[in-house]
């Protein structure tokens, strides 16, 4: 057997009160497509760092071709072929696809633009996607970016390429062509580090997948002989029982109808929701799911169409309006558009009540910290106080956190826009179990989700949607993934 | 909102470079540490500390405002030519330029919340403009010589205490408890904190957008009255240059560049260390354009101190020791 690539041994990594990587050993093949996989804050991040020298650990060795060393730097990393591509694109947007796929080689004062474009051309040739290596980094979807990404790799001539979540922004079709990419790159002896939260993508195109739990290596598996559920029990580190909790009660009257909504790409869109129902809307990223949320949460003006609340035409103009008439919305990204991360939780709970808790202006913050403990409490919110900065909290917890702002604000009908994205898989399970439990209690959900299995999971129907388009709806019934696959990619029976 | 963070340990930081300050100073001249010259100190810098409270307004909602110190010019002239120049009653004069200075800030406000440009630049642009409006309305003049009312400002006293200081006092006061205790503070809190989720949280970020400017504009106006007040004479030139002390002591004083935090008895510390830089300057035999560059270097300092508390933050909260192993999203 060659030597391997990479081979870490007894890494650790301490920060004060946290043991991010705890005694972390593993090798790396050549040309193999190694999964890491883990729930957040297992290290699989911190690794990588560890790896690409953006960090130092506190001690263990790593050993990249067979060279020892005690720690890495960028400069380093990059002499031994290592090249990661982040979840969030380091591109300069303003500059060429050519220009960003050469970005920081050396070479003399002047540039040949034409020279960088032919060689640019000849990396997307062989990666067999088309390109344009004049365009604007700025004009591409973020597929798009993902594959300069993977060219500035290539041209770098990487030979150890990490990926974290690159499947995250992409639609299935996508996938395919990044899954194509991989299967080239391998071939031609290339490393491949591959993260995500996707466990089905790993026995996709992995050939061996590494568990970290809590900072520690728990093991590696050859993918072929394992499956999901030991995957998944070795990743929380217990049996996970029923993933999707049951329901009880039926749904009830209409209470939220849109006919023929026009807007932001979305045309003539058509449907209703009952109380006590989880209306699932599929479709694939760029499909108009969020620009459908935007609508009626009144984010975006409509074009046209009616939107109806409890049998009641309503005009929203803005999401103001549209709390006042028991809408809540749990955005897409939590981070930009869910929370203040600065500031405490308890402010992030009372965000939507400000004027509604108010006097005369003045804030009644008794009562507010009353209604955001109760809700701490009862979502069992893990912060050490009220005072606690909602960036300090996991995923899971400011997923909470938003959903609690939702509710303080008295909505009834809850739009969630992507509820579990970038969770681990322990907290999803907590904002399933919270999702029932409001429908169980009379709310009413619009759940837009790209986890198709969750999607399937959790909707007592389904609403399909392809570029803009409404494609058909889906009772229990009828659910099944390629169905909604194939509406979803635009071919109806 | 009570936070256990590096602002907090500023607050005092600031405070404690204060008083270090006095000391050396103090060194430097005996007449430094008498009642009369520190009395002095703070009675020449109240208009500084009301037009500071004005821009945090619109800082801590996100924002910026360059435009203060024309806006000071042109409702200064407009409130003097009002007495001097057109003999209205005081009380209407004063009015009138309130008025004017609430108008100039609801201007940028409209411009800043309905064209997305960076304040910066729409605010450099509208103090342009009210640069030339001021010198076109004043001719260029200087209007001298107050009814005795207005001088009441600067000169009067209640209970033994200057007016102007109680006046700022009170709005102090007032400032804090916007923040603290009610729905309009907290709203701009969160617009500086963090538009995008306060919008879509229901908060009408675009009013209150407009709002903070107006408000930036009202405080201003204050302070303007005041400085001419203790001038007892202006003109156009009265009053730019005013923005970079308030900007400079606001961001000492741990108001943020980017928003959403800040408190006022920091930003009072703030405007008081630059004074006392100014005035123990003066005493040690400093020109005024020496003061001009350590103005300057410590707006730079200030900045830079915001922008790696900011950085060091994150660092520091990773290290939180009683949070559990889960919530740990930064170590990953």
């Amino acid at each position: 057997m060659p030597e391997p690539i990479l081979t870490v041994k007894n890494i650790t990594k301490t920060y004060p009160g946290v043991v991010a990587l705890d005694n972390v050993s593993l090798s790396f093949e050549r040309g193999e497509v190694h999964a890491l996989l883990g729930e957040n804050g297992a290290g699989k991040s911190t690794l990588i760092k560890v790896i690409s020298g953006a960090i130092e650990p506190d001690g263990g060795q790593i050993i990249f071709n067979g060279e020892v060393h005690r720690k890495m730097t960028p400069a380093l990393a990059r002499e031994n072929g290592v090249a990661v591509i982040y979840q969030e694109f380091s591109l300069v947007e303003s500059l060429s696809v050519a220009q960003n796929v050469f970005l920081g080689e050396k070479g003399g004062a002047l540039v040949n633009i034409k020279d960088l474009k032919k060689r640019a051309a000849h990396i997307f040739n062989e990666m067999k996607v088309k390109i344009d290596p004049s365009a604007k980094v700025l004009h591409l979807s973020p597929a798009q970016k993902q594959l300069v990404e993977i060219a500035k790799a290539i041209s770098r001539n990487a030979r150890l390429l990490i990926m974290d979540e690159p499947s995250a922004p992409l639609s299935a079709s996508e996938v395919e062509t990044m899954f194509a990419i991989i299967a080239q790159l391998k071939s031609k002896g290339v490393t491949i580090i591959y993260i995500s939260h996707r466990i089905e993508e790993l026995f996709r195109i992995s050939d061996r997948v590494t568990v970290m739990r809590d900072g520690r290596y728990i093991d590696t598996l050859v993918t072929g002989r394992t499956d999901r559920r030991e995957l998944i029990n070795l990743m929380v580190g217990r049996e996970l029982k029923e993933f999707y909790p049951k329901r009880t009660g039926l749904p009830g009257e209409v209470v939220l109808e849109v006919k023929h909504l026009s807007g932001l790409g979305d045309r003539d869109i058509s449907f209703s929701v009952r109380q006590g129902e989880i209306l699932g809307v599929a479709g694939l990223v760029g499909s108009g799911r969020t620009e459908l949320a935007s609508i009626i949460y009144g984010v975006r003006p409509k074009e046209r169409g009616e939107t109806w609340i409890d049998g009641k035409k309503r005009e929203i103009h803005s999401p103001g309006q549209a709390i006042e008439y028991g809408i809540g919305l749990i955005p897409e990204d939590r981070k930009q558009q869910g929370c203040i991360l600065n500031a405490s939780v308890h402010f992030n709970i009372s965000l939507s009540t400000f004027n509604q808790n108010a006097k005369f202006f003045v804030i009644n913050e008794k009562s507010q910290k009353k209604a955001a403990a109760y809700y701490v409490e009862k979502f069992d919110i893990k912060t050490p106080s009220l005072e606690q900065r909602v960036r300090n909290l996991s995923g899971g917890n400011q997923q909470k956190v938003i959903l609690a702002k939702t509710l303080a604000a008295n909505t009834d009908i809850l739009i969630f826009d992507e509820p579990t994205r970038g969770i681990d898989v322990g907290s999803k399970q907590e904002i399933y179990n919270l999702m029932v439990d409001l429908v169980n209690q009379g709310k009413t959900i619009l759940m837009i989700s790209s986890d198709m299995e969750e999607l399937l999971g959790m909707a007592d129907r389904l609403i399909v949607l392809c570029e803009g388009r409404f494609m058909g709806e889906l009772p229990k019934e009828k659910f099944d993934q390629r169905t909604v696959i194939e509406l979803a990619s635009g071919h109806r029976d | 909102m009570k936070k256990i963070n590096l602002r907090g340990l500023q607050k005092y930081a600031v405070m404690f470079i204060l008083v270090i300050l006095m000391v050396l100073f103090s060194f430097s001249s005996p007449y430094f540490l008498t009642v009369r010259n520190l009395t002095n100190i703070l009675t020449q810098n109240t208009y500084f500390i009301i037009l500071a409270i004005g821009l945090s307004f619109v800082m801590i909602g996100g924002g910026i405002d360059l435009s203060v110190g024309w806006q000071m010019s042109l409702v200064g002239v407009v409130t003097a030519m009002c007495m001097t120049l057109y003999q209205l009653p005081v009380w209407l004069s004063i009015g009138i330029g309130l008025l004017v200075g609430t108008f100039l800030g609801f201007f940028n406000g409209m411009i800043v919340a309905n064209i997305r440009v960076f304040p910066l630049i729409v605010t450099i642009a509208t103090s342009t403009v009210f640069q030339g409006v001021s010198y076109i309305i004043s001719k260029a003049q200087t209007y001298r010589q107050y009814p005795d009312e207005f001088l009441f400002i600067a000169k009067g006293q209640i209970i033994g205490a200057p007016f102007d200081l109680l006046l700022t006092i009170v709005i102090v006061l007032v400032a804090t408890f916007i923040y603290a205790r009610t729905s309009y503070g907290w709203n701009v809190l969160a617009m500086g904190g963090n538009e995008e989720a306060a919008r879509l949280a229901g908060i009408k970020t675009k009013a209150i957008k407009v709002s903070v400017y107006t408000v930036c504009g009202f405080f201003t106006a204050i302070a303007t009255l005041v400085m001419i007040a203790k001038s007892n004479t202006t003109n156009a030139s009265f009053g730019p240059g005013s923005e970079f002390t308030a900007l400079t002591a606001a961001i000492v004083g741990g108001i943020s560049f980017m928003g959403g935090e800040g408190n006022m008895l920091g930003l009072v510390t703030g405007v008081l260390i630059l004074a006392v830089l100014g005035n123990g300057m003066q005493l040690a035999g400093w020109g005024t354009y020496a003061q001009y560059i350590v103005k300057g270097i410590i707006l730079l300092g200030a900045v830079t101190f915001d922008e790696f508390q900011k950085n060091a933050r994150i660092t520091k909260n990773r290290k939180a020791p009683n949070e559990p192993a889960h919530a740990e999203p930064k170590a990953e």
